[in-house]
């Protein structure tokens, strides 16, 4: 659980977590200014402090590597602010066990705005995935997800979306969806889709990310036979 | 004897082609390889047709032949750049790792209480 700032938030979704999963749960403090690492303590999560700022995805990629370290076979991510249900956690196990899935992204397709879903059918086209929600914090990634995304080549992806659903993919990894309810954010805004300058930058980032990826991509998905969903 | 034509064709498909191979092999990062994407398309774009040239020239007024020494100076001007960009991705990366791995081993000694570690296994990245 990647957390900035969210103090006021991270110690009740460690402790829903608690109570849905006997699991470790790991939050990632990434450089934050307020008392997020001793909230989230406080509620029995294990915390990792990043002593720079590097962003959701890096913070995210921090606990992968923890995962990793420490030899779990499943890591499930979701976000700190309190818009991710913890019930919703058994679901994404649940869509792993019936697709028998690499990697489930939990989506709220009737959360996305108007932006959202015309910025996310640019995206289809582009990338080639087939996914509704490609900004959901809230995925499970099995145990080889965890061997790629651990790895070097994700370490500059800025962004835990297209990037690293691209990598998954080109990974020859499976990818599916399965609808989850989400609330809406208790506290903080999101970060991609903060204002129209920052959504600007974001989709020109993942242009460019996308056309430098593109052509590998699909060779390998060719010569791979792989699934054209992922 | 090369025409101007070919010879400027030959360098712009040539630094094109550079950056675009360079990009694509994931050495370039974010910001960066935006910034090459442009100077790629920019340099392909007045190699193969030098026309533009003549036409930028027109139009803002400086229109001077023997500039060829210049466009060859800068072009290595612009492949130093690129070389310094793709080190400061190489550095972007390690300085990344580097931080998850220090909040990693930071958590590991907090919880071992400062005692001496016992064997972990390691996977030998930085």
């Amino acid at each position: 659980m990647p957390a900035r700032d969210e103090a006021p938030t991270v110690g009740s979704v460690v402790e829903g977590v608690r109570r849905m999963l006997p699991c470790r749960v790991l939050v990632v403090d990434d450089a934050s200014g307020d008392a997020t690492a001793q909230a989230a303590r406080v509620a029995g999560a294990t915390v990792l402090r990043l002593p720079l700022g590097l962003g959701a995805w890096g913070a995210t990629q921090a606990g992968i590597r923890y995962a990793r370290r420490n030899g779990f076979s499943e890591v499930i991510t979701l976000d700190a602010d309190g818009q991710h249900q913890p019930d919703s956690v058994p679901m994404l196990r649940a869509a792993r066990e019936r697709s028998g899935a690499n990697v489930v992204i939990g989506t709220c397709v009737g959360r996305l705005s108007r932006a959202k879903r015309i910025a996310w059918r640019y995206l289809r086209l582009l990338t080639g995935l087939k996914l509704t929600d490609f900004t959901s914090g809230l995925r499970l990634y099995d145990a080889d997800a965890i061997d790629v995304l651990a790895g070097q080549e994700a370490s500059l992806l800025d962004y835990q979306d297209v990037g690293v659903l691209m990598l998954l993919a080109r990974s020859g990894l499976k990818i599916t969806e399965t609808p989850v309810t989400m609330l809406p954010r208790r506290a903080g805004r999101s970060r991609v889709f903060a204002s129209w300058p920052v959504v600007a930058r974001y989709m020109v980032h993942t242009t460019v990310l996308c056309l430098a990826q593109l052509d590998p991509a699909r060779r390998r998905a060719r010569t791979a036979g792989a699934d054209p969903i992922c | 004897m090369l025409t101007g034509q070919i010879t400027s064709a030959i360098i712009g498909i040539a630094l094109a082609g550079a950056i675009l191979f360079l990009v694509r092999r994931d050495h370039l990062h974010g910001p960066y390889a935006l910034w090459w994407f442009a100077v790629a398309a920019a340099t392909f774009a007045l190699g193969v047709f030098p026309a533009l040239i003549t036409w930028l020239g027109r139009v803002t007024g400086i229109f001077y032949p023997p500039v060829l020494p210049i466009v060859v100076g800068l072009s290595l001007v612009l492949i130093r750049m690129l070389k310094l960009d793709i080190d400061r991705s190489k550095q972007e990366r390690q300085i990344r790792r580097l931080t998850q791995k220090l909040a990693i081993l930071e958590q590991e000694l907090d919880r071992l209480g400062g005692k001496s570690s016992p064997a972990l296994p390691d996977d030998h990245t930085p």
